[in-house]
């Protein structure tokens, strides 16, 4: 299936009660630059955040004379430094996800826009990766609204390619991102060493959220008869007759496979998401990620 | 197992390839694209490691295909087996139901095991043959008719019942299939027995005669004789047991008395042949019985013919006869008549019967009545003639012997147990009579003893005073006497009230008695027909005592027992012969036995299979939708219970 590049990811309304929302982070993050987020550093805000002793070198500016008066010692008044953040979007543009109705690409496309969009009205700094074999494409630190048309445009070019490492590419990732920060996966974890994968990015400190994307075809196979099940990344062929017992067991077999995920992500603290494309994006955003507590 | 159009085969042949390749053809499966195979590769992986079997499931088809073709194939090449049977077109089954084919050694009885090989013998027709079928056992009946109609041999086979105590004689039966086989080319005769029948020697069947023998065991004890009779204290029961069977075995003997239980006797006997192989049971019992029962229980294995297991004796007492001896007087007589049970004898000189109800027998004795009275006549040497016979003149020393007619035969009852070759006689009266009377004993070409039956009425005459021999001297003499009162008053005596199942009751009644019941074994009250001073009542197939009441003005007048019991040795002796004597036209003495050449075809039994594999299939082709059915079927109960 070809994506269709020029229909747009969102209508202005959406666009619209998508300024009402941000993102939450559950920690301080490192930010290179001034934002509207509390740092982990001290840094000048109006937020009070603590006093030190006065050091050779310090900025007497900031030494607070008012305690000096009580204590007749000089001591600096710390503040909170707030900082920009790097949300860092992954899309996992791999064969696989160029499959289902409705689309997962597509889905994921319009979720990576969402969470850039939320990010950028709150003046975050953006970053969108997409791997796959022969399309791997990089949006680096987009910043402000004015980012958003380059942040759609980019996910809008987004092609499928081909077979995707999901392993290698997320090692690489890990190794390469600067300012780590809340990072969300957009995936359908279709390959078997997706907990390498987890682990590999959980090996620097990101805040991750996995939006774990399968289509109703995945999750509800409706097929009967012999079939031979052609693999879209490595066409590797599966033979099954497919009754209603077999569908059964399948179904089985990716509830526990589904649990498997989530417990590991549980044990990690990541935050795993569970998405059908069945299920409008809008409706997905609005509800769904607001009682999963990853957007406010 | 052989073939009859083994060519067939090659169809299989043809068509197996075809279901092969089709099969080839339709392996090849429908391509789908999916976004990865990695869930449906850890479910096959699994399928495939918790049972290889599943590797085969989706053969299942072919093979259940493979297997409808090969039993099609089978079918139509139209397989049979050779077994006993028959081959002819017209065939006539004579069953045999007589009281042996009641017994159970072949589960559930015989006369089943000779209706199945009926039912098969029927199977085994060739289309449009034709068969009679006619069972022997008492009275012969012809329950089909030379029929091709295969459902009316199958009614008539089933709508056989056993005869429960009668004889199986096979010279009617042979005499109509000789007659009917004569007619048709192509016939052949069956008969279905155990093979305790009697077979005339005299006949030949112009076709093949088969012999289909039924019953394996010989084991059978039976109760050969009862009686009760006025004895010294009250009646004296009398009965006797048999041990037909080849082995010795021991059996309980209880006796009942008007229903209730009087005695148990154990009882030991020796096979069959052997000297103890017949036990006798004398009891005393009070006179006041009327019907005394005796039952073999115990050892049930030991005996496959339960019908001869139960017997029953009435009390004759109250069953009088009376008798008028008119003449000078003669002790013998007096005294052979008084030893006899239930008889009221009355002596008279004058030879005119004066008026009032005749007695049931007169006796004239060397005096001949001018007017003959009513009722059944024994005349001893009549010194005139009368209407029934004349005298013509004397006979000085006739050697005594039974007549020709009855050496081949059966006794007649007057001569029963009597043997006359040793009796010498003086003189006696040459006699001459119609075509009426029957010569039992004749001597020198003059008739000695005759019986018969005129106008209604029974009569016997002997031809010799009785002190002019040593007749009265001899042994013979009561049982002469005990039998010619039996046989001129029937339904009297004690030989009368036994009587063999199928023998019609006889009693006379009084012209004054309005109707006549029967109260038979089972309870049920019949009526029966009155006729010429007699009741006759033919319905006795059933064993057990009978009461006949005589109601006059719904008032019982009088009341008679009889028992019926199967006191027939041939039937009691239920061992099964393996070969049957039957003289044929071709030559051959012996009933064919064990030749093989009915032809069993099977091919119905291949076309059922096939359907049933047709079905599985279906069902195989269809499991998934039959499994969404099934699970649709548990949700919806499981919706319903929920609310309740």
């Amino acid at each position: 299936m070809t994506t269709t590049s020029s229909q747009p990811l969102f209508d202005s309304a959406f666009l619209r009660k998508l300024d009402r929302l941000a993102l939450l982070t559950r920690r301080a993050m490192v930010g290179d630059i001034q934002g509207e987020r509390r740092g982990p550093r001290r840094g000048s805000s109006v937020e009070f955040a603590d006093f030190r002793p006065y050091v050779r070198g310090d900025d007497i500016r900031q030494i607070d004379w008012n305690l000096y008066a009580r204590m007749e010692r000089f001591f600096l008044k710390l503040f909170v430094a707030e900082e920009e953040l790097t949300i860092h979007l992954l899309v996992d543009n791999s064969a696989s996800m160029d499959w289902g109705d409705p689309h997962k690409l597509t889905y994921a496309r319009r979720l990576a826009a969402a969470f850039g969009y939320v990010a950028l009205s709150t003046l975050d700094r953006v970053t969108v990766t997409a791997f796959a074999a022969g399309a791997s494409a990089q949006l680096r630190g987009v910043r402000g609204k004015a980012g958003a048309l380059p942040l759609f445009a980019f996910l809008q070019r987004l092609q499928p390619g081909g077979a995707g490492d999901l392993v290698d590419a997320c090692k690489r990732y890990a190794r390469t991102a600067i300012n780590p920060g809340p990072l969300i996966l957009c995936s359908d974890l279709l390959d078997p060493r997706w907990e390498d994968a987890l682990r590999a990015l959980g090996s620097r400190p990101f805040e991750i959220t996995l939006l774990h994307i399968l289509a109703p075809q995945e999750l509800r196979p409706q097929l009967d008869g012999d079939f031979r099940l052609l693999d879209a990344e490595t066409g590797e062929a599966v033979e099954i007759t497919a009754d209603l017992e077999t569908l059964q067991r399948y179904q089985d077999h990716l509830r526990e496979w589904q649990d498997a995920i989530e417990r590991f992500c549980h044990g990690r603290g990541i935050t795993y998401v569970q998405v059908d494309t069945a299920q409008p994006v809008e409706e997905f955003i609005l509800t769904m990620l607001r009682q999963r507590g990853v957007l406010r | 197992m052989s073939l009859l159009t083994p060519l067939a085969l090659l169809s299989a042949l043809v068509v197996g390839p075809l279901i092969v390749a089709m099969y080839l053809l339709k392996l090849r499966r429908e391509q789908r694209r999916v976004s990865s195979t990695f869930l449906w590769q850890r479910m096959v992986r699994d399928v495939e490691a918790n049972a290889p079997w599943q590797r085969l499931r989706r053969n299942w088809l072919l093979f259940l295909q493979l297997l409808l073709l090969l039993l099609l194939a089978i079918a139509l090449a139209r397989p049979f087996f050779l077994t006993t049977g028959i081959s002819g077109r017209n065939l006539i089954i004579i069953i045999d139901r007589s009281a042996s084919m009641a017994a159970t050694d072949v589960p559930p009885s015989r006369l089943e095991a000779a209706r199945r090989q009926a039912q098969t013998l029927v199977d085994q027709l060739p289309e449009g043959g034709r068969a009679t079928i006619i069972a022997v056992g008492g009275q012969m009946e012809v329950v089909a008719a030379s029929t091709t109609d295969r459902r009316q041999m199958y009614d008539a086979i089933r709508s056989l019942t056993p005869n429960v105590g009668s004889r199986s004689d096979l010279s009617q039966a042979l005499a109509l299939a000789t007659a009917l086989a004569a007619r048709e080319p192509d016939s052949e005769v069956a008969i279905i027995s155990d093979g305790n029948v009697e077979i005339p020697t005299d006949i030949r069947v112009p076709a093949t005669v088969r012999y289909f023998p039924v019953g394996q065991r010989a084991e059978n004890v039976a109760i050969s004789a009862m009686a009760l009779q006025p004895g010294p204290a009250g009646q004296t029961l009398f009965v006797q047991v048999t041990n037909y069977g080849p082995a010795p075995v021991s059996r309980r003997l209880d006796l009942y008395l008007d229903g209730a239980l009087f005695n148990a006797y154990e009882l030991n006997f020796g096979p069959d042949g052997a000297a103890d192989a017949i036990q006798t049971v004398i009891a005393d019992v009070p006179a006041q019985v009327r019907v005394a029962e005796a039952r073999l229980s115990g050892a049930p294995a030991a005996d496959f013919l339960p019908s001869d297991d139960r017997a029953w004796a009435v009390s004759p007492a109250g069953a009088g006869v009376e008798v008028r001896i008119v003449g000078p007087g003669n002790r013998f007589l007096e005294t052979a008549l008084a030893l006899l049970p239930g008889i009221t004898a009355t002596k008279t000189t004058t030879t005119t019967v004066s008026g009032g109800a005749a007695p049931q027998i007169t006796i004239f004795d060397r005096v001949t009545p001018d007017t003959l009275p009513t009722g059944n006549l024994l005349f001893i040497a009549p010194m005139r003639s009368t209407t029934l016979f004349s005298v013509t003149g004397v006979v000085d020393f006739p050697l005594l012997r039974p007549a020709p007619i009855i050496i081949e035969g059966q006794a007649p009852p007057l001569l029963r147990n009597v043997s006359v070759s040793e009796v010498n006689v003086l003189r006696a009266m040459r006699i001459e009579t119609g075509i009426w009377a029957r010569t039992l004993v004749e001597g020198d070409g003059s008739p000695m003893l005759l019986a018969g039956e005129r106008e209604g009425r029974r009569i016997v005459v002997l031809a010799f005073a009785l002190q002019d021999s040593d007749l009265p001297l001899q042994v013979a003499f009561p049982l002469l006497v005990s039998n010619s009162i039996g046989y001129l008053a029937p339904g009297s005596g004690l030989e009368a009230s036994q009587i063999a199942p199928g023998q019609p009751l006889v009693v006379a009644v009084d012209p004054a008695v309005t109707a006549v019941r029967i109260v038979r074994p089972d309870g049920r009250v019949d009526a029966a027909q009155i006729q010429g001073g007699q009741a006759i009542y033919a319905d006795t197939d059933a064993l057990g005592p009978y009461l006949i009441e005589q109601v006059r003005d719904n008032q019982v007048v009088e009341q008679r027992r009889f028992a019926i019991n199967l006191f027939t040795p041939e039937e009691s002796r239920i061992a099964p012969a393996s070969e049957l004597r039957v003289p044929q036209v071709s030559g051959l003495q012996q009933a064919v036995t064990r030749e093989q050449v009915g032809r069993q075809e099977i091919w119905r039994w291949l076309a059922a299979a096939a359907i049933l594999i047709v079905v599985i299939e279906w069902l195989v082709y269809q499991r998934s939708s039959l499994a969404y059915l099934r699970q649709r079927v548990r949700l919806a109960l499981a919706a319903r219970r929920r609310p309740a």
